[in-house]
């Protein structure tokens, strides 16, 4: 049985609002829980075959110019060692970005920035392999790099589909009562998800198998066969567990195509692991930016202009570019409008998408100047945004899917304590500390990409969910089973999992927040399709049809599953994005609150207390959502506060490529978070009537964090991150308002 | 004469490894993962910062065994000669319940992607062996090696305050076992030293510090390992040669700690988490610097003599010892030698040390009565980071007001750890007032040329030096109390 459901109208209703099996929503623990902390699940690099060597990158140490040679002997001399592979068409410069289908950009000989893998090193051990990389004599004829983002900013080119405009900003500024006109520069970050990039390849006749630590299976797949030359179907990827991604993981990178290549010239299992350096020099970063935000508005804080402009950086060829005014676009009002990237080619490692690509850092920019608006016109911060929301898109003139961004407003207020706030910057200080609240909202936009599932009834009246689909770490094991759960009448126990293997049906994937929700609808749809079928063979039509505790019910009479499936029933869905998507604007919304200290004589900054509201249509487990926003919120505090990776403008290295040196939120830095959800269903977004949550925690937490350091020490810094650096010359005088 | 035993002995979890062929340098994490596939434990970094590779090494300490927490990445094989290594592995068999902290991570939603969480479980177990109900400081300290990237730690530290619930650590297996396991242990030590291998290549670990003297002597282009948090990183991160390797970390002899009314002597093998209970006591305006030293499994591998005989300009330790006046000694072969610790470090890289001589032990004076101490550390992360810059001051401020002594001590100011000999000029015989302090502010330059690099400007730094010197100043007039507080 297989089916496809393209949403192409908004759903009246979802049966999971009628099942009443009481499993959907509900915050139970994650179903890998227990095998993650026994140290069980077994990871990318933790796989081990008969014969298996191991694989170590040697990476390029000039920013930019060609290979001219490389000299094996010394490293072929070292024991145990090999093979040097490299292949200068086929080893891959850059990993690929999210969703591409075809290879990402492939050939080494011309090096694009440093640490770019230009051969891979293999040896009976991972020691050996390790010192002989070390021992591979590369020459270069070095050519000139560029290098400094700010010192070329003036050559950064336009992104033709990106550039949007209504009415006349220049004219709604000078016109303005108020006006904001400010520059806001966030820096460079990588991802930093704790597993390192690995793969693990072998061939199995003409078949590679890899297992590799990736977000999005089915085009990652297409993106390895590709590189290779092969038939996607020649392809097998196996993910069953993955250690974090963040959008790191959304393509393959280098480390996958070099041990396939290696365990092809070996005839060997062959194991890549990058170093926790590599991953920093070679797989994705977050673009540093530069964004001009522009508010005009009236006297009653109406806004009539807006305009969100930003630069960023990446590689020759590359077109990516942080789309920071993804959410400035439908967020407030105003008539006239202008959105727009423009790219600085630079010689640094790739620029990609990390957690919520666009709002992560555009929000930073955008709330920030709404806070300076609300000053300037002496209106509330919640207020001034409360005013602002848009009936429809201001530029589309599409309806809203849904937007509970007033009753977050209100709601985190009243939690918050807001009311209590003094608006006055440097007005409360507690012993040596200034003590500021900010808020910020949060928005994030939400998709549905094509995804399949396959859903099998035992005769043991248990269920199988088979889907390409990953789980790093959000939760996807845990929501699927709680779906077919709730669907089929059995208990979650009664449900088994099995993702992250392209032998499954393809799934969307884990990105964009548009992971559970598309999969889940895969599911979903398997699993009415299931239904179906039950209710034919008690006689039932569906809408009378009750499932529970593997008994199917129709009015007083009831069957056991048993004794309804004697085969194992099938059914295989699929979930195509339709006309729902050109017909709604969707996006998850929130509002974010935050409560700083300042440190009076040393500028160092405490994060105090959080609160985020947020709407996000069905929450489908309680629990794994809350963790999402929570973990999203400390991303929040370290794009606020710590995160910055620092490139060396002369020698294009990255300075700070560890995890001593990227400063990531520790357990001290992370104080108290609320987090509650308001009840909401989003009839256009998908069946399940959720929105995509895994992005809305980090958009604009950073912000409010800012606009609080504001309120405490009345410095603005638009220069992220805050470090106490740019706090200390300009700390107002401790002894102005007594503790 | 030593008996020289070619194997290596130890116990992981319940069995004992004996090695006749092991590197000098292969990690304890790479012989977890790779030669034993003991896959529980993770590898996030492979330098010692993130956590993921937690395991916990016990050693016979009186009638017990004490378990502290280490970094398998950084650790090496060759430390471990009579130990207990126990790993995730340990915890819970596939088949039975879990163990209670795993259980109240599960519950409390500790893990989600799952990479960290071994680490943390490890953590947290060490913790909760020790303290079962700790306090919410207890368990950040007990997790400041640990990064996360998925929870945002909030349902981590829920965790660990609920663990007790889930069962006492009087029923722990490790607990219950405990005497059993010293019997083990100590049926491994058999006095004898242990070398194994060719050559550069070679391990060497003495039996006792008459060995060690007479071994490193004869090879003094060997490289000393104590608690391998520096050398480690030389092998997974820098790939260095760095010849035969040493092994003095668990020699009882350098394990001293003497604490008298004159002042406290610390062997050169004392971990930074056994030095900072004396210290701590004896001289409490150190107790937070200890407590933001690395994390804690930095902290328990760590030793004071490593984190001088470095010469590191950003250790932590030599700033404060400098300015209470500590002295080190260093032997070789049987001679010994002992120097103000200002005097041994010579420049950047260079420290007053021979060939085959190594750091025996540091003695701290005393605070005198009447004397004012106070040292602060500036990290761009508060917790878990090497230091911008670290300043330590003592004074001693006589009846009339005036400065009859001082010593100012900073790293992260020069090449090395420097007194700051001009500033002190300034201060002493005027009197001990804001006026003063302002005066002598513009001798910091005489004293220092800081460097910008990416943790501080040179700007930075200096300000932020002479802002100490203002804060000590304030501390020790005002109202009497540390200018620091805790916003949360
Ligand atoms: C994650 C992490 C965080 C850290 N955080 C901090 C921090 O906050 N503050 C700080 O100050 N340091 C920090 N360090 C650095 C490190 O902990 C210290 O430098 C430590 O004191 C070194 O001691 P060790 O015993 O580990 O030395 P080892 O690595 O074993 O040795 C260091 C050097 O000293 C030599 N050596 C050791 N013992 C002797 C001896 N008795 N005689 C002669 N030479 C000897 C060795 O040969 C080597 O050259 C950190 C390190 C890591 C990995
Ligand atoms: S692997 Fe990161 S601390 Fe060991
Ligand atoms: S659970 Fe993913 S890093 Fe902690």
């Amino acid at each position: 049985m297989n089916i496809t459901f393209k949403m192409d109208e908004p759903v009246g209703s979802s049966l999971l609002d009628h099942t009443r099996q009481n499993v959907i929503s509900r915050p139970i623990d994650r179903i890998e829980g227990p095998l993650k902390v026994a140290g069980r699940a077994r990871y990318s690099a933790e796989f081990k075959f008969p014969g298996m060597v191991h694989g170590v990158l040697v990476g390029s140490t000039i920013p930019a110019g060609t290979i001219t040679g490389i000299n094996e002997t010394r490293a072929r001399a070292l024991p145990g060692v090999l093979a040097v592979v490299t292949d200068y068409e086929t080893f891959l410069r850059n990993p690929g970005q999210g969703l591409e289908t075809e290879a990402p950009a492939q050939g080494v000989r011309e090096i694009a920035y440093f640490g770019q893998p230009v051969a891979l090193v293999v040896a009976e051990t991972f020691e050996a392999a390790r010192n002989a990389a070390g021992a591979l004599d590369i020459a270069y004829a070095p050519a000139e790099a560029r290098l400094d983002f700010r010192a070329l900013q003036s050559e950064a080119r336009p992104k033709e589909s990106s550039q949007k405009s209504q009415g006349d900003l220049d004219r709604a500024m000078m016109d303005a009562a108020a006006s904001i006109d400010a520059v806001w520069t966030t820096p460079s970050q990588n991802s930093a998800a704790m597993e390192p990039h690995a793969s693990t390849a072998l061939w199995e006749g003409d078949t590679l198998i890899v297992y590799g630590a990736y977000q999005m299976l089915s085009s990652d797949r297409q993106q390895l066969a590709d590189a290779l030359g092969l038939a996607p179907d020649k392809v097998r990827i196996i993910a069953h567990y993955v250690g974090g991604g963040f959008g790191a993981k959304l393509g393959i990178s280098q480390e996958s195509v070099a041990a396939a290549l290696a365990a092809r010239a070996l005839n060997r299992p062959v194991q890549v692991v990058m170093t926790r350096q590599q991953v920093f020099e070679a797989t994705v970063r977050r673009s540093e930016t530069i964004q001009r935000v522009r508010l005009a508005a009236g006297a009653d804080g109406r806004l009539t202009g807006i305009g969100h402009e930003t630069i960023t950086a990446n590689l020759p060829d590359e077109d990516f570019s942080e789309p920071a005014s993804a959410s400035t676009q439908f967020l407030y009002g105003g008539e006239a409008r202008r959105f727009g990237n423009s790219i600085v080619t630079l010689n640094q490692v790739l620029s990609a998408s990390m957690r919520a690509p666009g709002e992560a850092v555009g929000m930073l920019a955008l709330e920030g100047a709404m806070d300076e608006l609300a000053e300037a016109l002496d209106i509330d911060p919640v207020e001034l945004r409360k005013r602002n929301l848009p009936p429809r898109h201001p530029m589309d003139d599409l309806p809203f899917s849904s937007r509970s961004l007033a009753e977050c407003l209100d709601h985190g207020a009243s939690a918050f304590g807001w009311a209590d706030r003094n608006p006055r910057p440097a007005n409360r200080r507690e012993g040596e500390w200034w003590i500021g609240q900010g808020m910020a909202a949060a928005a994030r936009s939400n998709m549905l990409i094509t995804s399949s599932a396959r859903v099998t009834l035992g005769t043991d009246s248990r269920a199988l969910i088979e889907t390409d689909m990953t789980d790093i770490g959000t939760g996807t094991y845990t929501i699927l089973a709680q779906i077919a759960a709730e669907m089929l009448g059995l208990p979650v126990e009664a449900i088994d999992v099995h993702l992250g293997d392209t032998a499954f049906p393809a799934a969307a994937g884990s990105g964009g927040s548009f992971g559970a929700a598309s999969a889940g609808t895969s599911v979903y749809l398997a699993c009415k399709r299931l239904r179906e079928t039950l209710a034919e063979r008690i006689g039932a039509t569906p809408e009378e049809l009750v499932l529970s505790e593997g008994m199917a019910r129709r009015g007083n009479a009831a069957k056991p599953f048993s004794e309804l499936v004697t085969e194992p029933l099938v059914a295989t869905a699929t979930v195509e994005p339709g006309k729902t998507e050109e017909n709604f604007v969707q996006a998850a919304f929130g509002a974010h609150f935050a409560e700083v200290g300042v440190h009076v004589h040393t500028g160092e900054i405490r994060v105090r207390r959080m609160h985020g509201t947020f709407a996000a249509g069905r929450i489908l487990n309680e629990k794994t959502a809350r963790s999402q926003c929570i973990g999203g919120m400390v991303f929040g505090i370290g794009t606020a506060l710590t995160e910055e990776l620092v490139h060396d403008t002369r020698l294009g290295t990255i300075v700070n490529h560890d995890l001593a040196e990227y400063h990531l939120p520790v357990h001290a830095d992370v104080p108290r978070i609320d987090v509650v959800f308001l009840e909401e269903r989003d009839h256009a977004a998908n069946p399940l009537l959720a929105k995509g949550i895994g992005e809305l925690g980090i958009s604009g937490a950073g912000a409010a964090i800012a606009n609080a350091v504001y309120n405490a020490c009345g410095m603005r810094v638009r220069d992220f991150p805050l470090t106490l650096d740019k706090l200390i010359a300009h700390l107002p005088d401790p002894d102005a308002v007594q503790p | 004469m030593t008996e020289i035993r070619g194997t290596l002995r130890f116990i992981l979890n319940d069995s004992l490894v004996e090695l006749t062929d092991i590197s000098a340098t292969r990690t304890l994490l790479d012989f977890l993962r790779l030669d034993r596939h003991l896959r529980g434990t993770k590898e996030g970094c492979a330098e010692g910062d993130c956590g993921a590779c937690t395991v916990l090494v016990g050693r016979v300490s009186g009638e017990g065994i004490a378990y502290e927490s280490v970094n398998a990445c950084i650790a090496f094989v060759g430390a471990l000669d009579g130990a207990h290594v126990v790993t995730i592995e340990h915890l819970s068999s596939p088949t039975g319940p879990l163990h209670p902290v795993q259980q109240a991570m599960v519950e409390h939603h500790g893990s989600q992607c799952g990479f960290c969480t071994p680490g943390i479980v490890m953590s947290l177990y060490a913790l909760w062996m020790r303290m079962p109900e700790p306090g919410r400081q207890d368990v950040e300290k007990a997790l400041q090696g640990n990064l996360c990237r998925c929870t945002g730690y909030a349902p981590i530290i829920r965790a660990a305050e609920a663990a007790a619930g889930f069962g006492r650590p009087e029923e722990d297996p490790l607990v219950l076992e405990r005497s059993g396991m010293v019997a083990k242990l100590r049926a491994l030590q058999d006095g004898s030293r242990i070398e194994i291998g060719e050559g550069r290549a070679r391990l060497i670990v003495p039996s006792d510090v008459e060995d060690l003297a007479r071994v490193y002597a004869a090879e003094p282009e060997a490289t000393l390992v104590a608690g391998s948090t520096d050398v480690g990183l030389w092998v997974t991160k820098f790939m260095r040669d760095i010849g035969p390797l040493i092994f003095i970390g668990n020699l009882e002899q350098l394990q001293g700690i003497e604490d008298t009314t004159t002042g406290v002597t610390l062997g050169a093998g004392v971990s930074y988490t056994r030095a900072a209970q004396v210290l701590a006591r004896r001289f409490p305006q150190m107790a937070e610097l200890w407590h933001r030293i690395g994390g804690e499994q930095v902290r328990n591998m760590g030793t004071i003599g490593g984190n001088i005989a470095n010469g590191s300009p950003i250790g932590d330790t030599p700033p404060p010892l400098i300015a209470l006046g500590a002295k080190v000694t260093l032997r070789k072969g049987s001679e010994r030698r002992t120097l103000k610790l200002e005097e041994f470090f010579i420049a950047y890289g260079k420290q007053d040390r021979a060939p085959g001589e190594f750091v025996e032990s540091v003695m701290i004076p005393a605070l005198p009565a009447g004397e004012q101490f106070a040292v602060y550390k500036i990290s761009k992360r508060r917790e878990e980071d090497i230091s911008t810059l670290c300043g330590a001051f003592r004074i001693f401020v006589n009846d009339a007001g005036t400065v009859g002594m001082v010593r100012i001590a900073f790293g992260g100011m020069a090449a090395t750890p420097k007194r700051a000999r001009a500033v002190e000029a300034a201060l002493v015989g005027r009197p001990w007032s804001a006026e003063t302090i302002e005066a002598a502010l513009p001798a910091f330059s005489e004293d220092f040329q800081p460097i910008s690099d990416m943790r501080a400007s040179a700007d930075y730094r200096m300000l932020t030096a002479r802002n100490l010197l203002r804060r000590f100043h304030l501390e020790t007039t005002g109202a009497g109390q540390r200018l620091e507080r805790g916003a949360a």
